[in-house]
């Protein structure tokens, strides 16, 4: 799947927002304590078509069972949030795929 | 030589001259330089330069980020006010390869530090750290000695 987030997120309403205007820092850390399955990606690494924004290593959480991925999302003026949105399950694997390790 | 600045949300009054006086310098030093912002700070611009003086080229922030590749600039000049501009700057670094420019301002001196904090733990960027919020002139005083390095 190759999609812009934004209007994903202008359009859809099966995403959840686990915290919005907050600083990257505190998005990892939420993605870190709602995630059953951590992988890590470089800034600017395409994640589903959208290039993730932050500070390396970007976690990304995947909840298999939930077909969920967690990611960041950052807009200049309104800051950071993590969101959780669906994936299906070729879209993990090559989400796994992309793992850089948290080094 | 090609150059881009970026700019973060225009919330902070020294952004806009900042942003104006980079493009007019490193034109002047012979960049083909590009305005990344987004549409707030964008239509300050416009309105700021409305003949293109300054900023002959610009482009929006998110738009720039999803088709810019390594080698498509020379040199990236970043105003970082904000979390988000940290992240926004090393990102476009992280994906540009380029020799880097952070501009970290607050008004809070310890935004400063965590700013460049950020920058400097992520990035092998040039960073200048200065408490400026209404008045530009620190962040221009360092940023022509910079310049001046660039010359050399």
């Amino acid at each position: 799947m190759s999609f812009c987030l934004e209007t994903y997120l202008q359009q859809n309403d099966d995403y959840e927002i686990l915290v919005q205007r907050s600083g990257v820092k505190q998005c990892y850390k939420l993605i870190e304590e709602n995630s059953k399955e951590l992988i890590h990606v470089n800034p600017g690494d395409k994640v589903l078509g959208a290039r993730l924004i932050g500070l390396p290593p970007i976690p990304v959480g995947i909840n298999e069972d939930e077909g969920a991925i967690l990611i960041t999302y950052t807009k200049p003026c309104h800051g950071t949030a993590a969101i959780k949105i669906p994936i299906s399950p070729e879209e993990i694997e090559s989400v796994r795929a992309m793992d850089i390790g948290d080094g | 030589m090609k150059a881009l600045v970026l700019l973060g949300c225009p919330e902070a009054p020294s952004q806009t001259p900042i942003g104006l006086y980079a493009s007019y310098k490193l034109g002047q030093m012979g960049y083909d330089v590009t305005v990344s912002s987004n549409p707030a700070a964008g239509k300050i611009l416009d309105i700021s330069d409305p003949e293109g003086v300054y900023v002959k080229k610009r482009v929006d922030i998110e738009k720039c980020l999803d088709e810019i590749e390594e080698g498509d600039y020379d040199l990236l000049v970043g105003c970082v006010h904000k979390d988000a501009a940290a992240t926004f700057f090393i990102t476009y670094y992280h994906i540009l390869k380029c020799k880097a420019l952070a501009l970290v301002f607050s008004r809070d001196a310890e935004e400063v530090a965590e700013f460049a904090d950020m920058v400097e733990s992520s990035t092998d960027a040039d960073v200048i750290a200065v408490r400026a919020f209404h008045n530009p002139n620190p962040i221009k005083v360092r940023f022509d000695k910079y310049l001046k390095t660039l010359e050399e």
